[in-house]
């Protein structure tokens, strides 16, 4: 089995807080891969590293076999990338983004607009292509970077969060388009902290919390005896066996006081 | 319930006022210091203006002054929609509130502030200043205590028929645009003030004429009028003043009725919009190159015309690097040489360039896999930017030449221009690399928190040498003009100042471009603050 990625001995710091503490990890090519954790696990920092986003304190990063730092030309051609919390060109109309993002990357006009006329069919956005990104719901956003991430049609694509925000419709629509994309033999790393989510979609599952890499394998392997991943997670956080308590007696019970 | 609504939002004002100050002490020293300010403006203009009795002129001045406060009132809000809380009816809307008490609460809740005072200051010195007689004194507390309603009336009614539109987008598009009507608006009124001050206060009288009938001016119109023994022109004054209350109240009511009683602005889905117009190709690409040097400009070039942050900055520096040299020049006192000031003015423009991108800039920065294609980004920008500097500079150029009539002088200006120029260009695209910062899209800030240092770095430091890297052509062009017939030889100054910024604006990039590749995570932190 080739990996899609390779991290070696990946560590991030910002001032005291320690977001990455040594990762190591390799994600099989042609999978549909899940990092999951909760709020603050460092899946975002991990993720901004392994894309060239966020310059590592230490560690090497090699996507497809090049070094995304000493190889950046190889690299940057080869991925997709979806962030959390950063901006769009949101002042250009949904069409004009992905003409902007395609011809930045090289590809010829014909060409980027066939495949936005597409992906924008595919993604439920045709009504709105002529419309400014910055006029855009969460789920068509979302969807818009979705479509620039794949327009140029790359062998490993990064999505943060890619369903956060997102209502069901969009979702569903994000979910055939990436399991097409996957049966192709692409590979999709995305990260989440719903395990509904990870645990239909994905085959292959790393977990993290606060920095570290709790397990990794294949969604059978992860989950191993427990009812559902989620199970699994918490007991691998150890956050299992915390009751909501019986502190909130009066909540309910419709007595307004 | 209906006891005292009027109590309460009066209090709640205040302690939001209260509260605003005790979060820091940065803001509290902010509050007082502007607070003394205005009033101390404010005593001045009074005793101006109590100083102003007996002159002719006084009944125009004053007539005049009390309409341009009115205009301020009514468009304040439009520009400073979030100045107030208590302005803002739909917070109130969960409460179970009738109109008429809450029109009345938020009316005197209005009354509370700094502003307020200010008017109130200005108009009873107005009042001082043209009344004659017990009587007139009479009717000047009822013209004062009108036009203030009238004064907050209006701002309440113009917020509230347009807070669906200050809470969408393009309303917040309109607000940071502000900035920009007031730099401008701040130098056409100080051409027109010293217009005024070499011709005297009679140039008044005519625009006095028609606005001593219009509210609330009209009501200080009044004191003018009963003072004179017109006591029916007067009266007539003071109930067009009323009736413009009650009309306003009026308006402001069914507002807020609607406003109270239909879902907010910000909620609508942009899509309902009856046409959502269609962004088909400008036709620009087909004149830019092709490949990432034409995408890159195509990008540029829109966001100038439709980011909003963008635009005002652009605007600014078009009408400020217009209005310096070709004012000056049209009051005599200004000398050729100030037409740089447009090229300087414009060349900043080049500087942030990613901060300008904000986060976005990891579109940019994916894309970015040498210094080659850092080198022809950055030379994207400024080939975008050039297509409107280097024209406009060349006009500006040429209308300051005209005005002075100094043709002879005109190719020596053009090369410094376009030397100055290119300058600017080369240090904003090494700044641009080298200290990036971000600019926040809410609000008037154009420099995130904690990032002031750097962008005073970048922005000075840049200007600094972008005039020293002029040296050469600057010198030259001295040398040329005191040498005994240099004169001859000035008009190689604009081949050499062209080409000596072109050749600056080259090294410029060539420098910035590695700097770039080799920064591209460093650049995204710096402009995705905030």
């Amino acid at each position: 089995m080739t990996s899609a990625v390779r991290v070696r001995g990946l560590w991030k710091r910002f001032g005291q807080q320690v977001a990455v503490a040594g990762i190591d990890l390799e994600l099989p090519a042609g999978k549909f891969i899940g990092l999951v954790g909760p709020n603050g696990a460092g899946k975002t920092t991990t993720l901004s590293m392994v894309t060239g986003l966020l310059r590592p304190d230490q560690g090497s990063v090699e996507v497809a076999g090049h070094d995304v730092w000493r190889d950046p030309v190889e690299v940057k051609a080869r991925i997709g990338v979806l962030p959390e919390g950063l901006r769009l060109f949101e002042r250009l109309s949904g069409r004009e983004l992905l003409a902007y993002s395609g011809r930045l990357r090289g590809l010829p006009g014909a060409e980027i607009d066939k495949r936005a006329t597409q992906l924008l069919d595919v993604l439920d956005l045709a009504g709105a292509q002529h419309k400014l990104v910055v006029d855009y719901s969460t789920g068509m956003r979302k969807k818009i970077g979705l479509a620039a991430a794949l327009l140029h049609n790359p062998e490993v694509l990064f999505l943060d969060e890619p369903f956060e925000g997102v209502d069901p419709v969009s979702a569903q629509t994000i979910r055939g388009v990436l399991e097409r994309y996957t049966a192709s033999g692409a590979t999709v790393v995305f990260s989440s902290h719903v395990m509904e989510l990870v645990e239909s979609l994905c085959d292959w599952v790393a977990v993290m919390a606060a920095g570290r890499i709790r397990a990794h394998g294949t969604l059978a392997e992860v989950r191993g005896d427990a009812a559902s991943l989620q199970q699994a997670f918490l007991e691998l956080v150890g956050a299992n066996g915390r009751d909501a308590g019986s502190d909130l007696d009066w909540l309910g019970g419709g007595a307004a006081r | 319930m209906s006891t005292d609504v009027t109590g309460v939002v009066v209090r709640l004002k205040l302690s939001l006022l209260r509260n605003g100050l005790r979060q820091s002490a940065g803001r509290r020293a902010a509050y007082v210091a502007s607070a003394v300010l205005v009033l101390l403006f404010a005593a001045l203009q009074f005793l101006g203006l109590v100083l102003l009795r007996g002159n002719a002129h006084a009944g125009s001045v004053v007539v005049l002054l009390v309409a341009v406060l009115a205009l301020g009132w009514a468009v304040m809000p439009l520009f400073f929609p979030s100045g107030d809380e208590t302005l803002d009816p739909t917070r109130l809307v969960m409460l179970p509130l009738r109109p008429r008490p809450l029109v009345r609460a938020l009316l005197a809740a209005s009354l509370v502030g700094i502003g307020p005072l200010f008017t109130l200051c200005l108009f009873a010195g107005s009042v001082i200043a043209v009344a004659r007689g017990a009587m007139a004194y009479v009717v000047g507390v009822i013209g004062v205590v009108l036009a203030l309603l009238v004064c907050v009336a209006l701002a309440r009614a113009v917020a509230a028929a347009n807070i669906r539109l200050l809470t969408s987008r393009k309303g917040r598009d309109l607000a940071v645009l502000s900035g920009l009507v007031i730099a401008i608006g701040a130098q056409v009124v100080n051409f027109g003030a010293q217009r005024l001050g070499s011709s005297g206060l009679g140039e008044l009288d005519p625009a006095s004429d028609v606005l001593r009938w219009v509210p609330p001016a009209s009501a200080i119109g009044a004191v003018e009028s009963v003072s004179e023994g017109s006591y029916g022109v007067g009266l007539l004054q003071l109930a067009l003043a009323a009736g413009a209350l009650a009309a306003l109240i009026a308006v402001w009511s069914r507002h807020l009725t609607r406003l109270m009683t239909s879902p907010d602005g910000s909620t609508l889905q942009a899509a309902t919009e009856a046409a959502v117009r269609e962004r088909t190709s400008t036709g620009l690409a087909r004149f830019l190159p092709a490949g990432r040097t034409g995408t890159v400009m195509e990008r540029s070039l829109r966001y100038v015309w439709r980011d909003p942050k963008t635009k005002a900055a652009w605007v600014t520096s078009l009408a400020i690097g217009l209005i310096v040299p070709l004012f000056n020049a049209l009051q005599g006192t200004g000398s050729i040489y100030f037409a740089c000031f447009a090229a300087g003015m414009l060349g900043i423009q080049m500087y942030n360039q990613f901060g300008q991108d904000t986060s976005a800039f990891w579109m940019v920065a994916l894309t970015i896999s040498s210094p080659r294609d850092a080198y022809v980004e950055l030379r994207g920008r400024a080939l975008a930017l050039l297509l409107i500097t280097l024209p406009y500079a060349a006009l500006v150029t040429v209308l300051t030449t005209a005005l002075l009539g100094d043709w002879p002088k005109l190719p020596e200006v053009l090369g410094l221009s376009f030397a100055l120029l290119g300058a600017m260009l080369a240090t904003g695209a090494w700044t641009s690399a080298r200290f990036p910062y971000s600019i926040p899209q809410e609000g008037y800030k154009n420099v995130a928190p904690g990032q002031a240092g750097l962008a005073w770095i970048a922005v000075f430091g840049g200007m600094i040498a972008a005039a020293l890297l002029c040296a050469p052509v600057i010198a030259a062009t001295i040398w040329l003009n005191v040498s005994e017939g240099g004169d001859g030889w000035t008009w190689l100054l604009l081949p050499a100042g062209a080409a000596y910024g072109a050749a600056v604006i080259w090294l410029g990039l060539r420098l910035a471009a590695p700097r770039t590749a080799a920064r591209l995570p460093e650049i995204l932190a710096a402009v995705s603050k905030g």
